[in-house]
């Protein structure tokens, strides 16, 4: 087998000094090892104090995820040869979650948050049989709706790259508004669609900046920043009125006319108030000190746009 | 003369019609005729996605299916257009049943979506359609001294598929800093920190509370000024105490214009660096 030489940078943390820092190891190993193994080697020949927590070895348990050259993932699941830059590998604990020590995060607060939205089945009772005798049917294409959401694993690495949650340490995190989306979706789900949306709006979906960062972190391909979206369109389906499901109407709406989104009217739209009619004069008096003519304000509609409409018309009915 | 067909995102509209300006004034320089692909519509924005997702992948596979009839590659400055598109082109080449029900709809529209357009955005377009060489012979001044930290903003790096170089260890914008004769400041604190601009009509205060962030951390580590390709990190970021520019405005006064024309004016905070 092939060994190779390169540099372990791992981020370490001493919770008796308080004391964060990077340390380098040099390895010489082979060239087919996991950063679990990696992790492991280096642990037992080099520094039995390099602490991290794993246990499947096999992508299933969700132990193991941390920040590996600045992008979440499973230590077990990523070959280190694959993420060698310039002779370094670099590994630190996720984000936004507090060190134990080296790699281990205490994963409490986010779990906190997961509870917060319920995320479990609250049977229906005109879908679930009072008795175990009887199954509760789930048919394949009403499974294939929240099926992907399943594979969920809690590895927490879409939370410990979550950029919404740089923003707002309350934001509730990625899987989590995940789990509300997949019971939404659930046929058997008993819980109000308000209640379920509710909860997934305190400090939730409309914190998301749509980064894509989690769809990037998840080792399962779930893609938690599509089902905020989603869970967005559920919430203006049943009415939630508020600046962002304004401005999602007004989207539709001014490009299904137009083409484009007409971004002079937007924040007038959108905030529904007299700040946003503010900010909509604001840039009407901008536009005309850069000598722009009122009808360069917004989008007009392009040559043809009747069957642009009548395209848009048949995508929702047909795709 | 290379052509390639510019898609008009509402990032060239309204008040921000002076970025369609620094778009064909950067191809001009750069020996590309653009062709405006005057009926493409919305992107979506990742907003189109509240009403109704599917509608996404058929407006981008008109969008690219408008570049094709017209024979050029597509190529949009914004980072949440390419990645949008780029994201519509993977999934219509990886399932031939959706590409033929949208083509069944294109068809009267007179349209096809077959698949040959390549989707750029500046930063590959310089690299890989214009050619470093290229490139770097039309620079003719140099911004010596000038300390620039790179932004990348987040959709030209991720989801991975969609990525236009390895987002672990992304390059292409320094390289193509370096040869403005600037001092690249890298790994500042927060440089792939997101700019909020998507939440500025969901949670403004969100937007407000992320656009600083990586600006505090490039003025920590001694820049002059920001440079992203970004249309939209641009208008997020504009505004707070570290200036900002696009990486086009910086490139077209390398290669004559004045900072006027490249709409340096136009900029909330303002841009003190000087040129030979």
């Amino acid at each position: 087998m092939k060994k190779i030489k390169y540099t372990a940078k791992i981020k370490r943390y001493n919770p008796e000094t308080k004391e964060s820092y990077w340390q380098d190891f040099e390895v010489e190993v082979e060239d087919s090892l996991t950063v679990l193994e990696l992790l492991m080697h280096i642990k037992d020949k080099i520094d039995a104090s390099l602490t991290f927590r794993a246990f499947c070895r096999s992508a299933i348990c969700g132990s193991c995820a941390m920040i590996i050259n600045g992008r979440a993932g499973l230590a077990c699941k990523i070959q280190a040869k694959d993420k060698i830059k310039n002779g370094v590998i670099k590994i630190e604990p996720l984000h936004h979650l507090p060190v134990v020590k080296d790699l281990v995060v205490d994963q409490e607060p986010a779990f906190e948050k997961f509870k917060k939205v319920k995320p479990y089945l609250v049977p229906d009772p005109k879908v679930v049989p009072d008795n175990n005798k009887v199954e509760s049917l789930v048919l394949p294409e009403e499974f294939a709706r929240y099926d992907k959401q399943t594979d969920c694993i809690l590895c927490m690495a879409c939370y410990g790259q979550c950029n919404a949650l740089e923003g707002d340490e309350k934001y509730l995190g990625p899987f989590q508004l995940t789990k509300v989306f997949r019971f939404i979706m659930d046929t058997r789900d008993g819980m109000d669609v308000e209640e379920r949306i509710k909860l997934a709006e305190d400090h939730g979906i409309w914190e998301c900046v749509q980064c894509q960062m989690c769809l990037a972190a998840c080792p399962k391909g779930v893609k938690p920043g599509d089902d905020i979206l989603e869970l967005r369109r559920i919430a203006k389906d049943i009415g939630e009125e508020n600046i962002a499901t304004r401005r999602a109407k007004f989207w539709f709406a001014t490009v299904f006319e137009t083409g484009q989104i007409d971004k002079w009217h937007l924040p007038e739209v959108a905030f529904g108030d007299e700040k946003g009619k503010a900010v909509t004069k604001k840039l009407e008096e901008e536009f005309r000190s850069r000598g722009m003519k009122e009808d360069e304000f917004g989008p007009k509609p392009f040559p043809g746009i009747e069957k642009f409409r009548n395209f848009i018309k048949k995508l929702e009915k047909e795709l | 003369m290379k052509k390639i067909g510019i898609y008009p995102g509402c990032c060239f509209q309204g008040a921000d019609i002076h970025n369609y300006d620094i778009t064909t004034d950067f191809l001009n320089r750069m020996g590309v005729e653009g062709i405006l692909l005057d009926r493409a519509a919305c992107c979506g924005g990742g907003v189109i996605d509240e009403t109704n997702k599917k509608i996404v992948y058929g407006l981008n596979a008109r969008n690219i299916a408008l570049a094709e009839e017209k024979g050029v590659d597509l190529y949009t400055p914004c980072n949440t257009c390419y990645m949008i598109i780029a994201k519509t082109k993977l999934a219509l080449d990886s399932d031939p049943g959706l590409k033929e029900k949208i083509n069944e709809i294109l068809a009267e529209e007179g349209l096809e979506y077959k698949g040959t357009a390549k989707i750029y955005h500046t930063l590959n377009l310089i690299r890989d359609f214009i050619g470093m060489d290229t490139y770097k012979s039309k620079i003719q001044r140099k911004f010596e001294g000038v300390k620039v930290a790179p932004y990348y903003g987040c959709h030209v790096l991720t989801p991975n598929e969609v990525a236009l170089d390895d987002p672990e260890n992304p390059t292409v914008l320094q390289e193509i800093l370096k040869p403005l004769g600037v001092e690249v400041v890298e790994g500042y604190q927060n440089e792939q920190t997101c700019c909020g601009y998507h939440a500025r009509f969901t949670d403004p205060e969100q937007k407000e509370r992320l656009a600083v962030k990586p600006l505090e951390g490039a003025k920590e580590a001694g820049a002059d000024v920001v440079a992203t390709p970004c249309p939209l990190c641009h208008k997020a970021m504009d505004g707070y105490e570290e200036p900002i520019l696009q990486v086009t405005q910086l490139i077209n006064v390398a290669c004559g214009a004045t900072p006027k024309d490249a709409f340096w004016d136009l900029n909330k905070t303002e841009v003190k660096i000087s040129f030979s």
